[in-house]
């Protein structure tokens, strides 16, 4: 298990393409910054849409892993843009 | 509903909602239909995202469990849902009435002709920022409808998602409306599964 | 591929979904009614897969199956084995030992594996996408985790019950020892029920997966000498028979109609 503590956990299993991402995102804009997102779903498309999603908005994908029953694991930390 | 109901329904301005995997949907559907693939867990997020809330809808999923199950969630999610289509494709057929077919192909067949085609990709912007197909245009599967009504099909349109969803989605909708439109089948995992070339574009910074 | 198992906790009963996320097509094996053919349609849909074909591994003694109705409801083969002909009353398509079905990057090989019941059949599943060695076996009633399906439970119709329950666990343990326990080692074993079933007997496992190697060298009823103790083993370790168990193998097998089946409180 990774060593970080998740500030809330969004459960995306059984969302399909690209619904996990689209749910992730709204729930991190009510999260501060340095929250940490956990998320779990099985789209595996999933799999390429955090990281992508992750540099487009400049919140940092700490780590994700796949648990034996097919769920993704992703921990997502929120950063606040400065402008 | 019985089939003469859907197509009088459909004449009267109806959208039917096919909600089958996009393969068969492209193989045989009922002329007209858009391909909005069934799941329980977010097909009401999906539909708000993306369906005008002005349209009456007719659902047609097969087999008929399926096709109740969303008329109920699609009706609890505010939508207008006049019924389903009894009997599926098979009863369609059965009284006689035409079907339509929307043009497939894979990723090979875009690579050797892209010039040829309009390549769009119906992914989110962050999506298509990370990579995409070089000299394809980024159109959004929950933009407004008329966007893909209007599109220009001087060059075919080659449609493009992470698989096919989104884009079975969005061609179904051209093709409706009748533009020529076609479906890449196996989308950006098969694009990059075969190692072809991706371009990046950097994000532009929304001014506050 | 999607492997997903479904148990029904009052029966102890596993069924099955496998498919095949490029080629977007599923088979169901051993539905059950009690879940009903429509969560069976509607777990397949929430995957974006369409229902290609119905697998059973025989004939049922315990549950009421749902195999036909969901085959039928989906324009789609229901298979069986080929001996099952003239045991059941209904159409079905006939498999063969041997025979190998491919479902996109899913290959089923059906090993015939009498015993439990005359045309039980197991299905070896491998994952071509993966390897083309075998992932794991679906064993239905023929191998469980910790014992075997008894070979005890008589057919509604006396008429087609064929061997005697001697002659069954002997036949039940060559299916075991020459067919199953020849499989690589690895092979992951998934049956058809689990601890709480009355299809076995007392030593199963609650838990519903186990592999080969495990189950060569911890299966009570498999560690028995011969084919002989294994018969007076299983038949000592044996449990009541399953409620109704004469009345839902009849409806299985096509004999009695739905109606008369509810009519006897099933």
């Amino acid at each position: 298990m990774p060593d970080v503590q998740e500030t809330k956990i969004l459960d995306a299993r059984g969302l399909l393409c690209p619904m996990p991402v689209v749910k992730a995102a709204k729930e991190m804009r009510s999260l501060d910054d340095g929250d940490i997102l956990k998320i779990l779903a099985t789209d595996r498309g999933s799999i390429a849409d955090f990281p992508a999603w992750a540099e487009d908005t400049g919140n940092e994908l700490l780590e994700w892993h796949e648990e034996g029953d097919g769920v993704l694991v992703f921990y997502m930390r929120k950063v606040e843009e400065e402008d | 509903m019985i089939p003469q109901a859907v197509r009088a329904a459909a004449a009267a301005g109806a959208v039917i909602l096919d909600m089958r995997p996009p393969k068969p949907f492209a193989t045989e559907h009922v002329p007209g239909a858009v391909n909005f693939q069934f799941n329980r867990a977010d097909l009401a997020d999906r539909a708000e995202l993306s369906l005008p809330t002005s349209a009456t809808y007719i659902v047609h999923a097969e087999p008929e469990p399926i096709a109740k199950v969303a008329v109920d969630l699609l009706t609890k999610a505010g939508f207008t849902v006049a019924g389903y289509l009894e009997g599926g494709l098979k009863g369609w057929k059965a009284t006689g009435f035409p079907t339509a077919t929307l043009p497939l192909m894979n990723v090979d067949e875009l690579k050797d002709g892209l010039d040829t085609f309009r390549v769009i990709d119906t992914r989110e912007g962050f999506e298509f920022r990370y990579g995409h197909i070089p000299g394809s245009e980024v159109l959004e599967w929950t933009e407004p409808w008329d966007k893909f009504e209007g599109v220009d099909d001087q060059k075919p349109l080659a449609l493009v998602c992470g698989d096919q969803v989104r884009s079975s989605f969005v061609a179904s909708i051209m093709q409706r409306a009748g533009k020529d439109a076609r479906l890449v089948f196996g989308g950006m995992v098969d694009w990059l599964e075969r190692g072809y070339p991706v371009e990046k574009t950097p994000k532009v910074k929304q001014q506050t | 591929m999607i492997m997903k198992q479904f148990r029904h906790e009052p029966l102890a009963q596993a069924s099955y979904l496998l498919g095949c996320p490029r080629a977007k097509e599923a088979v169901i094996v051993d539905p059950i009614e009690d879940l009903g053919t429509d969560f069976y349609v509607l777990e397949a849909a929430d995957l974006g897969l369409s229902i290609v074909g119905v697998y059973e591994t025989h004939v049922h003694a315990d549950y009421v199956s749902c195999a036909r109705e969901l085959a039928e409801m989906n324009g789609v083969p229901h298979y069986l084995h080929e001996s099952a002909q003239g045991l059941v009353t209904y159409d079905f398509t006939p498999i063969k030992d041997g025979e190998t079905i491919e479902i996109g990057g899913i290959r089923l090989e059906a090993i015939h594996t009498p015993g439990h019941t005359p045309e039980h059949t197991s299905f070896l599943v491998t994952d071509t996408a993966r390897s083309s060695d075998p992932w794991f076996v679906l064993t239905g009633d023929a191998l469980f985790v910790g014992d075997v399906g008894r070979p005890d439970l008589l057919l509604g119709d006396q008429a087609v019950d064929v061997m005697d329950e001697t002659a069954r666990a002997e036949t039940l343990y060559r299916s075991v020892t020459e067919k199953l326990f020849t499989l690589p080692d690895y092979v992951e074993v998934y049956p058809g029920h689990y601890g709480g079933s009355t299809c076995g007997g007392v030593n199963m496992s609650g838990k519903a997966v186990s592999t080969i190697a495990f189950e060569k060298q911890f299966n009570l009823a498999m560690r028995q000498p011969n084919a002989k103790a294994f018969g007076k083993f299983v038949h000592e370790t044996a449990k009541p028979f399953p409620e109704n168990f004469e009345r839902i193998k009849s409806y299985n097998l096509g004999l009695i109609s739905r109606e008369e089946l509810k009519g006897a409180g099933v």
